[in-house]
């Protein structure tokens, strides 16, 4: 029925006879035979994971022979997931045993990095990329073995991205130095699943859903793609909705059903109707004659929701949803279908009009759905609140009566009300958030893939309940990943490329039409090609730390002449060596999305350490100094492995290096050591040394940020999870990136000493608000990941310049506190102002 | 025991209540002085810590790591501004508290336009905020001519009722109010969900912006008010007055139990944390131990006490059943 989907399904006897040859050359590798010329490239045996009561695997047995491609396919919630996290090392299994080419590998031994070294790739399905790096960094993230700290270190990795991209999609129009954020949703995919084969050593690759945005070209090249390198002995796991699809590329094809392995064979023997079957999943018949059942809308159903605009210009008409429908948003992934749902939900306008209130129940529960530290009870009650007066009072009876009428609806068993959300099963859990938005009175309820890791049975009450709750009176929208789900829906809307294309109705729902839909429009989610290129006003906003720079020094001139002289250089800038240090540590710790609270005071309490104990005691002094870089290693470790917000633990940090630098020094006092104030006293050509030591930090800082090491702590800070899932240790850089940023921060203390010949545990304090304008200023992103040294030693030298100026100004220095902060506000006022206008382009 | 467990998971004021009792015994034994007078010294810090820590109370438990770092500045201000509105005399007094409560709406009004409108991180919006108070004290610092006090507030700040201090009621007020804020009103249970996922909360049709400015408005006049308070206390303002009440007021919510993620707090909890952070400072100056040593170890409690709770929360998310965050 699907076929229709892959016009190259002509070509299938072809593809058949190549698909059953390497099951053919190679039986023993099916077999039990360790001993086997050509062992599996893994295998499982009798995985079981339990989470909480839910068994998503339970007793899985799984092989994957060299060149051999498995198709493993399961409804939503069937442990597939699962299953590959075990496989990859992300998850321990709870029992079971673990072969990778034949070696017995102890499970408890068993990680990510091992499963890399035993050649697993994986291209997750939630995309796994850095979307701060370009393309060719997130080649070398996938295998950073090649990477030298020289420059020119990403050469290598830009001509493996190029080859790969062009051997699995031929013409992909995608460059190696674009950021993948500037990529479509379709060219990221492209990038991850060639990311995936490029690696050296790769033995066998999973590719979770790897055709949810690629269009139907894309798709061809990369079933013809799989079906070239098994030949060279490259295994493939292949995890597909798209059944048809799998029945064409795999060799054998593995079901799941409820976490427990239901059928497995030879693909030759399967269809798709049988594994549909073998499944368990929503049956056809089941389903038409469940929507048939359904009584009729009445004539004079209410108007809850209008379309028109560009939505639907491919249709031509305004569409309109009425009260008692079950309306399906169908279509590619990212086509348009959560957008709609989103501005259904918030504040429609520009052409969508809504009726009275909606609710949203989303299938991603963790991350939308749940109130983790609730019970039950308070999960559903939630619903009740809206439109209530803050302060009215909350009322445990009236909730759990409301709560169960909804729970008894979805079979949700009312003695579980008290316990803990989490404890329930992902079905209850959903059915939960169902009944959430059914003590609510919205008249519109917005279903976003409800389904999603859903067991069997919870989805057939599930689709049960549809129906009801819709002829009831409520309009229901609901959009969904599995096309079949549709035919639940008295009419569907068909996505493609952000526009409605086909609306379908009662009996012309089908899957083979909803599918031929989606595709009408596929160019669309590669349409920007050219992405990545940066335009001149991006540029410009590069620019702006050194324009605001050279502004403030104008000015400066302006009203001091003597400014442009070398020795009003040295007078401005010099001091300011210690603010431009500071902050460049700060930037380090934002650059992984936290800010230290302590940084200033860490460099007072240096500039204590070094005119005190390092005056006196050298060694002693010394050894002070690499202690306390020690500790802020340590305090990078507590926060990573205790998960808790750096600013607290910085904050804390920070009273304590305030508290030791009063215990050494309780007065403003102590002496720089000789070579100390020699270090920044000298010249070159004139050059006072200050200046050139900025400069040195500058291009320091540039040479960290630009290495491998520097990529490694950019990745980390915009995709921690993929960093980790890829086998990079979060610990191990939250401990480098802190003691980087001390070191930089230890500079400074020196510096301060050295200029100060003298020193105070307080000269550092009012640095900490500076240097993060100074990070804001040079352009880096709060949220992390997105740094730039040059930018931030131009921030420093402008707020440092900026005091200057007041003082020349004749402003008395109560202000100088008040410029900072109001600085600093209208700068980040105007970065988030100038996103948000980007984000709406 | 499990049952216990759960108890105790729950009412997680328990341990620093215990943490007070057990210091006090300790200081009443070794030091064979601690009378009850001198606790009534230790209550009446403890309530001005405790008015402060509720507020930062609030703006935690909106999560995402919010914290008040504006709450030192606004402290110090409002003290300057009652004192110097007021003039001594009870007839300005509403004047005054105009001007103290003016001050804390303006700046929570600010700080939740920072956070909520242009999305600047809490962190660093209140300690902008901050900045800019902290000129605008130096520039009361000036004015403030003389320290003569209302005596209504004075009264209200330092007197006693058979003996308790007034302040010490006050405080348990406030405690009161706020535990059933948070326990049995809409609010409460809207701020929670806020604290726990903001963006379930907004798709659960919470307005999530304005269930956070409430938060940030409640901790800066809190501020605003402690620091009229504190100013009628001690008889007069300057210009370090708030700055321990930054760390004090974080910790005492820390050490109270609540969760530092947002989502889930105790007022009860943080008015035991309250006073276990003065005691753990009255045993510290008792000992004689130096201003220096008396930072570190207060730094080091609280980094401690939210290493260990933060595990705890971790253990709980951990507990969950994930399959479906990663399932297609």
């Amino acid at each position: 029925m699907m076929t229709a989907v892959f016009p190259a399904a002509q070509d299938t006897p072809a593809a058949r006879a190549g698909v059953s040859a390497p099951l053919r050359r190679s039986p023993p590798a099916t077999g039990m035979d360790p001993g086997a010329p050509h062992p599996p490239v893994v295998r499982l045996s009798g995985i079981c994971k339990a989470f909480g009561p839910t068994r998503a695997n339970d007793g899985i047995d799984l092989m994957v022979a060299p060149g051999e491609v498995l198709g493993l396919v399961g409804g939503n919630g069937a442990g597939k997931s699962t299953l590959m996290r075990v496989l990859c090392g992300v998850t321990r299994a709870d029992a079971g045993s673990l072969q990778i080419r034949g070696v017995d590998i102890a499970p408890d031994l068993y990680d990510t990095a091992l499963a890399q070294a035993g050649g697993i790739r994986i291209v997750h399905q939630e995309l796994s990329l850095c979307d701060n790096l370009s393309v060719a960094e997130n080649f070398f993230l996938e295998a950073p073995e090649a990477a030298r700290a020289l420059p020119g270190w990403r050469r290598i990795f830009r001509a493996r991205a190029r080859a790969a991209l062009d051997e699995v999609f031929p013409d992909h129009g995608i460059s190696v130095d674009a950021r993948v954020a500037h990529l479509a949703i379709g060219q990221r995919q492209m990038v991850e699943i060639a990311r995936a084969v490029a690696t050296p050593q790769v033995r066998l690759v999973i590719l979770d859903e790897p055709t949810s945005s690629l269009g139907l070209e894309r798709s061809r090249q990369l079933r013809a793609f799989i079906k070239a390198r098994t030949r060279e002995g490259l295994a493939f796991i292949f995890i597909s909705h798209k059944l048809q699809e799998v029945v064409d590329i795999a060799h054998r094809v593995l079901v799941l059903r409820n976490g427990r392995s239901v059928w497995s064979g030879p693909a030759v023997e399967a269809s798709v109707e049988a594994l549909v079957q073998a499944m368990g999943g929503p049956a056809e018949g089941v389903m038409l004659s469940r929507r048939a059942a359904r009584p009729a809308i009445g004539e004079g159903a209410r108007e809850r929701v209008r379309l028109s605009g560009a939505l639907i210009a491919p249709l031509g008409r305004d569409v309109v949803l009425r009260a008692g429908e079950v309306v399906g948003l169908a279509g590619l992934e990212g086509s348009g279908q959560r957008d709609l749902l989103h501005a259904l939900h918030g504040r429609p306008g520009s052409g969508i009009s809504r009726a009275g209130k909606a609710s949203f129940v989303s299938g991603d529960r963790q991350k939308e759905g749940v109130f983790p530290l609730w019970s039950v009870l308070a999960n559903i009650a939630l619903g009740r609140l809206e439109s209530r007066a803050p302060l009215g009072r909350v009322d445990d009876g009236q909730e759990r009566d409301a709560a169960r009428a909804a729970a008894e609806k979805l079979k949700l068993d009312p003695a579980r009300f008290d316990s803990p959300i989490l404890d329930l099963s992902g079905g209850n859990q959903q059915k939960a958030l169902v009944a959430r938005a059914l003590v609510g009175e919205a008249e519109t309820i917005l279903f976003d893939d409800p389904t999603r890791g859903v067991d069997v049975a919870a989805k057939e009450d599930f689709y049960a309940l549809i129906g009801s709750v819709a002829r009831a009176g409520r309009l229901v929208i609901w959009h969904s990943t599995e096309d079949i789900e549709f035919l639940e829906c008295d009419r569907v809307l068909v996505f493609s490329g952000g526009r409605i294309v086909r609306e379908l109705v009662g009996t012309a729902i089908t899957e083979k039409a909803i599918v031929d839909a989606s595709f009408a429009g596929t160019g669309a989610l590669e349409r920007d090609a050219t992405a990545g290129a940066r335009g001149p006003l991006d540029r410009l906003v590069d620019l702006a730390p050194f324009a605001s720079l050279a502004a403030v020094f104008a000015l400066m001139a302006w009203v001091n002449p003597l400014t442009v002289s070398m020795f009003g250089l040295e007078l401005l800038l010099g001091p300011a060596i210690a603010l431009v240090l500071v902050a460049l540590a700060q930037m380090f710790v934002v650059g992984g999305s936290e800010i230290d609270l302590g940084v200033g005071a860490f460099a007072g309490l240096v500039n204590v350490l070094s005119a005190t104990l390092l005056f006196d005691t050298p060694w002693l002094g010394v050894a002070a100094l690499l202690a306390s870089v020690l500790a802020y290693g340590l305090i990078g470790a507590t926060i990573q492995l205790r998960r808790i917000p750096a600013i607290v633990v910085t904050l804390g940090a920070s009273f304590i290096w305030l508290g030791l630098g009063y215990t050494l020094q309780p007065t403003p006092g102590g002496a720089a050591p000789e070579w100390l104030s020699a270090a920044f006293a000298w010249t070159l050509a004139d050059v006072p040394a200050t200046l050139i030591l900025i400069a040195v930090a500058a291009i320091i800082a540039l040479a960290i940020d630009r290495s491998p090491f520097g990529v490694v702590l950019r990745g980390f800070g915009n995709n921690a999870q993929a960093m980790t899932l890829g086998g990079w240790s979060p610990l191990r850089y939250a401990i480098l990136r802190y003691m980087l940023a001390s070191l930089f921060a230890l500079a400074a203390g020196l510096s301060l000493t050295a200029i100060n010949t003298a020193s105070d545990i307080n000269a550092g304090g009012p640095f900490t608000l500076i240097s993060v304008a100074a990070v804001v200023m040079g352009g880096c992103a709060l949220i992390g990941g997105m740094i730039s040294p040059l930018g931030v030693v131009a921030g420093a030298l402008t707020l440092a310049l900026v005091g200057a100026l007041l003082g020349a100004l004749g402003v008395s220095t109560d202000y100088n506190a008040a410029v900072q902060g109001c600085l600093l506000l209208s700068m980040l006022a105007l970065r988030a102002l100038a996103d948000r206008r980007e984000a709406r382009r | 025991m499990t049952a216990l467990m759960e108890r105790l998971e729950r009412h997680r004021w328990v341990w620093s209540a215990l943490g007070v009792l057990l210091l006090w015994a300790v200081l009443a034994i070794t030091t064979g002085r601690f009378s009850l007078h001198s606790l009534s010294g230790v209550a009446i810090s403890a309530s001005f810590l405790t008015l402060v820590a509720l507020g930062q109370m609030l703006v935690v438990t909106t999560g995402r790591g919010n914290i008040d770092l504006s709450i030192a500045s606004v402290l110090t201000l409002s003290a300057y501004a009652s004192i110097v509105v007021a003039a001594g005399s009870d007839a300005r007094l509403p004047l005054a508290l105009a001007a103290v409560l003016g001050i804390g709406l303006v700046t929570g009004l600010a700080n939740a336009l920072l956070v909520v409108v242009l999305r600047i991180p809490a962190i660093i919006a209140t300690l902008a905020t901050g900045y800019i108070l902290a000129t605008a004290t130096l520039i009361a610092n000036r004015w403030a001519a003389g320290f003569s006090m209302s005596p209504f507030l004075k009264t209200l700040a330092a007197g006693r009722v058979e003996g308790v201090p007034l302040m010490l009621v006050i405080a348990l007020i406030a405690v009161a109010l706020a535990g059933l804020l948070l326990g049995r009103t809409v609010y409460g249970r809207r701020l929670s969900a806020v604290g726990q996922n903001e963006r379930a909360a907004a798709l659960a049709g919470i307005r999530t912006g304005r269930v956070v400015t409430g938060a940030f408005l409640a901790s800066a006049l809190l501020a605003a008010l402690t620091g009229m308070l504190l100013g009628a206390y001690v008889g007069g303002a300057f210009l370090e007055m708030g700055q321990p009440y930054l760390l004090q007021s974080l910790g005492a919510v820390v050490l109270g139990g609540s969760l530092i993620f947002g989502g889930s707090s105790t007022a009860l909890g943080t008015l035991c944390g309250s006073f276990l952070l003065i005691l753990i400072v009255t045993t510290m100056q008792i000992a004689g131990l130096p201003a220096g040593t008396q930072d570190i170890v207060q730094g080091l409690v609280v980094i401690a006490v939210l290493a260990l709770a933060g595990g705890r929360a971790v253990r709980r998310r951990r507990a969950a059943p994930k399959p479906e965050a990663v399932a297609p």
